[in-house]
């Protein structure tokens, strides 16, 4: 099984998509390597342990992505919620090459996984619909999506546990449906983190990092 | 009058400036040739206040943005979204509100930098939408609406570049 995630996060690293797609594919290959044993054991077929490619949508050329993509059984397109809708750099991938993806991936089962800065991971529902209209226009099979709230926390905390817990347990869920080609209803994820002190840390934060670039607190109102 | 903003992505030199002749007197945006996307680094908000770090074309559509009662917007419609163009444009333009949060009916939402308040009208070209692509489009724009602290907006829907000059045209005071 041939598995392409595309991260389309603009950052080059360390930004939430890139952490929740290492996650993915950790738990795609571990959840594989184990089914393989037990299988073995049990003197069934041996399962074929998947091949995992994780792509970066602005790092990478055009061609060069399409051409990972060929033969993909899964599509996982893991990206950040930018003015409510998808990255412009990642919409331009797939527009423009809409119909070299319908080609290389022929038949593929399209999963995404979208956060945002803010808490409601509803916010993201605007996005995960354009990636089901890509879908849809491109002859891809839909999967699911998870919509994640408070993107901003993964990586603050590992996921799978304490606020990143139902994140962790959201990606297990995906895991097992992306290794069965499974479609289900989309599914939203907040983190296990209340909102008031979620707002308090990303004020400090905000504040912390102004300073940082020399700046006073007022002049982040500043009216250009 | 209406002190309006167009930002459009039609690519066609003489339909672009039949869109300028249009909206004489008022500032014509356009987002093709392509400025370059955002790349994630919150200067807008945490570095140069209210303006993208990157230097181009669309480094100050957020201040452009404030200065504006009225934000037309004229793209092809993408999968139940503004075009690639549009939306590189967009992204650079969040420094028009405040990283602060705040909430709006019980939802997350950024402070307002500026008092005003904008209407957006969306007036979507494409031959091939469909009715889900449409219904997209116009969550989006209440969406947008919301998160950018407008006051209505109103989505439309045309087959061509030359379909919105046309009603474009028909409507203008």
């Amino acid at each position: 099984m041939k598995i392409t995630i595309l991260n389309g996060s603009p950052k080059p690293e360390k930004s939430a998509s890139e952490g929740m797609a290492n996650a993915l594919r950790e738990r795609i290959e571990r959840t594989a390597a184990r089914t393989e044993q037990t299988e073995q054991t049990e003197q069934t077929e041996q399962t074929e342990q998947p091949d995992v490619t994780i792509c970066h949508a602005a790092k990478q050329r055009h061609a060069e992505i399409v051409d990972i993509l060929a033969g993909s059984d899964v599509l996982v397109l893991i990206f950040p919620l930018y003015v409510d809708g998808i990255p412009s750099h990642l919409l331009r991938l797939l527009d423009e090459n809409q119909e070299a993806i319908s080609e290389a991936a022929s038949g593929a089962t399209v999963y995404a996984v979208v956060n945002n800065g803010f808490y409601e991971a509803g916010q993201n529902n605007n996005a995960i619909e354009i990636i089901r209209n890509f879908s849809e226009k491109t002859g891809l099979q839909w999967g699911q999506a998870l919509g994640i709230g408070a993107g901003g926390m993964v990586g603050v905390a590992p996921i799978g546990r304490g606020p990143m817990k139902n994140l962790g347990k959201a990606l297990d869920q995906l895991t097992d449906r992306i290794l069965h080609r499974k479609t289900d209803p989309d599914q939203l994820i907040e983190p296990n983190f209340p909102k008031f002190l979620y707002y308090k840390a990303a004020h400090i934060g905000f504040r912390q990092n102004a300073r940082k670039h020399g700046l006073k607190v007022k002049q982040l109102y500043d009216r250009p | 009058m209406t002190n309006r903003l167009i930002v459009h992505d039609i690519a066609d030199k003489a339909e672009a400036g039949a869109l300028a002749e249009i909206f004489a007197g008022d500032t014509v945006f356009s987002a093709t040739p392509a400025v370059h996307h955002c790349v994630g680094c919150f200067g807008c908000w945490l570095k140069t206040p209210g303006r993208c770090v990157l230097k181009d074309r669309g480094s100050d559509f957020a201040a452009m943005t404030a200065a504006h009662e009225e934000i037309v917007i004229v793209s092809r419609l993408v999968f139940g979204g503004v075009s690639p163009d549009i939306k590189a444009v967009f992204d650079r333009s969040i420094g028009y509100v405040l990283p602060f949060f705040y909430k709006v009916s019980g939802e997350t939402h950024h402070a307002k930098r500026y008092d005003r308040s904008p209407g957006f009208r969306y007036i979507f070209y494409g031959e091939d939408m469909t009715d889900r692509e449409k219904q997209t489009a116009k969550k989006l724009a209440a969406a947008n609406m919301l998160n950018l602290g407008g006051v209505a907006h109103e989505v439309e829907f045309c087959e061509s570049p030359q379909d919105c000059l046309d009603l474009l045209a028909a409507r203008r005071d």
